[in-house]
């Protein structure tokens, strides 16, 4: 192998880090409670924008801002579960797992926010300079950049804490059963739409680290959300609904594809050869990578 | 006199009401209709929306045939794009006049919706919703970087024109609106009767037992996959002939105008606000949201986002309390008209009838 293709295929793990963090989120959001959510992007758009403010306004350093986004994280998720999809839940039969109209609620709702980021932000590029861990480490002819290294650690951390906190605690098995069978879980005593809420604000809280975490590296504008949160999706299928090792496995096969692919060709050819794998999973085998939940 | 004893029948017929109130008000609303480009003349600004309504009706009709049998499209844009692209590019670039290219066109949407949806029509719920997105996004990536596919110059993202050939109907060119406004009302006229017709068929009632519960469809021997493939494909062909006359009326296409994701929230938009899985929703809603964007388009202008805010808002909004469409309402008060005031004594005989009945 040549050296530029080694670089891009460690690249391409540093960027796959990324999508796994995002994965991960939308892997809770849509392995669990089944919905697709069309505004994860945008979502995580928002927080960065607030973890952006508190480095610009109050100079306070994106890696410590997330003590204070994180949580606004889940009580934004936990909100929008519990005002704007429970409802749909409660009115579909009790046998629609999936139900379609919250995609299309989803969707209104990005437009919604990611427009107000526009109207309230500007078509601007914002941009983090000078937080902690600056410069690069060198292996060789690699020169690794820290504060995407830092991503990547934090896609390894949170996948294994996710994954923990999934099978071997109390909340987890609750979790859980309420992804595998609604009904069921009800009947057990479970609060369904409670554990639905939690689950959504877990996602976003993943999600706003994964954010934060990239931020110092990251430009921000208001529609680079939805590239983002595309990827995701196809790290989510690819991965396996619901699998949190599998979001791993699959951000990071995504980001060597994406910027091996770019190597090669452009990048432009790279992201359709990533969609086309989204459908070629879609199609050949929707459970994905390492999924467990038959559809 | 033979004509003559026909308007006496039909006369006959409607004092008699057994002709419904429905289609009287259909009859009614057509006239008008035909009338309004000669009543606004002078006024070709009002004709242009009353077109656009008619377009975007058209394209949220056939986006409709999918959700009847179940499912749901985000991505139709592709299919509008193909078409639009298939027919100008044929024209501009070989000189194919539009009236041939469109059957390419069709053939190509189809070809599309095969590609996605026999693969896919076997997965359930989102999946297909999702490929459709992906599908959708595919193409517009495609178009939007590629300059040249092959010998034929696609403009990678640019604005493609249209020559201009001034009154000339054999290549679909008019100098006045007229024109254009009667076919695209011929097209709303006969996609929305083609949807009905296909509603009352032995597939459309398919359609509805694989929407109500699939299982139970199957378990009768409904093979839903064929008959969703059939209805996205029909939806697919019809698409790409509105992309064609889309591309003809307005003259110019880029990627941003007939394939952008925007574009396939639009088409939902409308099928969701004037009714998803209904026949005459989608046309109902062309009417309510078209004039509200130019509206918004005329009075926001300063504040582009604020248009999409309105449009998520009014997405959720209806999602959330009215999640079939207008279209219900509608269908209700016409019934309410048509018991209370057109058939108030057909309808006591009935009552009686169903009284004389339960004794």
């Amino acid at each position: 192998m040549s050296e530029a293709l080694v670089a891009a295929v460690v690249t391409g793990i540093l960027l796959g880090g990324l999508y796994a963090v995002i994965a991960l989120g939308l892997n809770l959001i849509f392995g669990i409670i089944r919905v697709i959510n069309f505004a994860h992007g945008s979502i995580m758009i928002i927080l960065m924008y607030l973890g952006f403010f508190l480095w610009y306004l109050l100079g306070i350093d994106p890696y410590v801002g997330m003590l204070i986004v994180v949580p606004v994280a889940f009580g934004f998720g936990y909100g929008i579960q519990h005002v704007l999809i429970r409802p749909m839940f409660k009115r579909e039969k009790s046998y629609v797992v999936e139900p379609l109209g919250v995609l299309l609620l989803m969707a209104g709702f990005d437009l919604v926010i990611s427009n107000s980021a526009l109207w309230a932000f500007q078509a601007r590029v914002w941009y983090v300079y000078g937080s902690a861990f600056m410069g690069s480490v060198s292996l060789g002819f690699l020169h690794l950049t820290k504060q995407r290294l830092i991503v990547v650690l934090v896609a390894v951390l949170l996948t294994a804490g996710v994954y923990w906190l999934l099978n071997h605690t109390s909340l987890g098995n609750r979790i859980r059963a309420v992804g595998q069978n609604r009904e069921a879980a009800a009947i057990c005593g479970i609060n369904v739409h409670h554990i639905y809420a939690l689950t959504f604000g877990l996602g976003c809280a993943v999600t706003a680290v994964g954010g934060c975490a990239a931020l110092p590296f990251m430009p921000i504008t208001p529609f680079a959300g939805m590239g983002l949160a595309l990827r995701a999706f196809v790290v989510v299928i690819l991965g396996g609904l619901g699998s949190v090792r599998g979001a791993l496995l699959a951000g990071i096969i995504i980001g060597v594809v994406e910027t091996v692919g770019a190597h090669f060709t452009n990048s432009s050819i790279a992201a359709i050869i990533v969609f086309a794998i989204f459908l070629i999973i879609i199609v050949s085998r929707p459970k994905g990578l390492l999924g467990t939940i038959e559809v | 006199m033979k004509q003559n004893r026909g308007i006496e029948a039909l006369g006959e017929r409607l004092r008699t009401r057994q002709i419904p109130l429905g289609w009287v008000i259909i009859a009614v609303v057509l006239i008008l209709l035909i009338i309004v480009p000669f009543a606004w003349k002078d006024n070709s600004y009002y004709v242009h929306i009353v077109i656009t309504i008619f377009i975007w009706g058209y394209m949220a009709t056939a986006w409709g045939l999918v959700g009847q049998s179940g499912q749901l499209s985000f991505g139709h844009a592709a299919f509008m794009g193909i078409g639009a692209y298939t027919t100008g590019i044929l024209y501009s670039q070989f000189g194919v006049t539009p009236w041939l290219g469109v059957f390419v066109a069709i053939g190509l949407a189809t070809l599309g919706g095969v590609i996605i949806g026999i693969p896919t029509l076997r997965l359930r719920g989102v999946y297909f919703a999702l490929a459709t997105f992906a599908f959708g996004f595919i193409i517009l990536m495609i178009v939007k970087n590629a300059t040249y596919i092959g010998p034929v110059y696609i403009g990678g993202g640019a604005f493609l024109t249209l020559p201009r050939a001034g009154q000339a109907p054999a290549v679909f060119q008019f100098e006045s609106k007229t024109p254009y406004y009667f076919m695209a009302l011929a097209m709303l006229a006969g996609i929305v009767y083609l949807s009905h017709w296909f509603n009352r068929s032995r597939m459309g009632f398919y359609w509805t037992a694989i929407r109500g519960d699939q299982d139970a469809a199957e378990s009768l021997g409904i093979d839903a996959a064929k008959y969703r493939l059939r209805a996205f494909l029909i939806s697919c062909a019809l698409t790409g002939l509105g992309g064609a006359f889309f591309m003809q009326y307005f003259r110019f296409f880029s990627p941003q105008k007939v394939l952008d994701v925007s574009q396939s929230i639009q088409i939902a938009l409308i099928g969701i606000v004037g009714g998803w899985q209904s026949v005459f929703g989608p046309m109902i809603g062309g009417f309510i949201i078209v004039p509200v964007a130019e509206l918004l388009r005329l009075n926001l202008g300063a504040f582009p986002a604020m248009s999409p805010i309105i449009y998520g808002i009014i997405l959720m909004l209806f999602i959330l309390f009215m999640p079939n469409g207008v279209n219900e309402p509608f269908m209700r008060g016409l019934n309410w008209l048509e018991r209370k005031y057109w058939r108030p004594s057909q309808n006591a005989n009935n009552e009686n009838n169903e009284k004389v009945g339960r004794q």
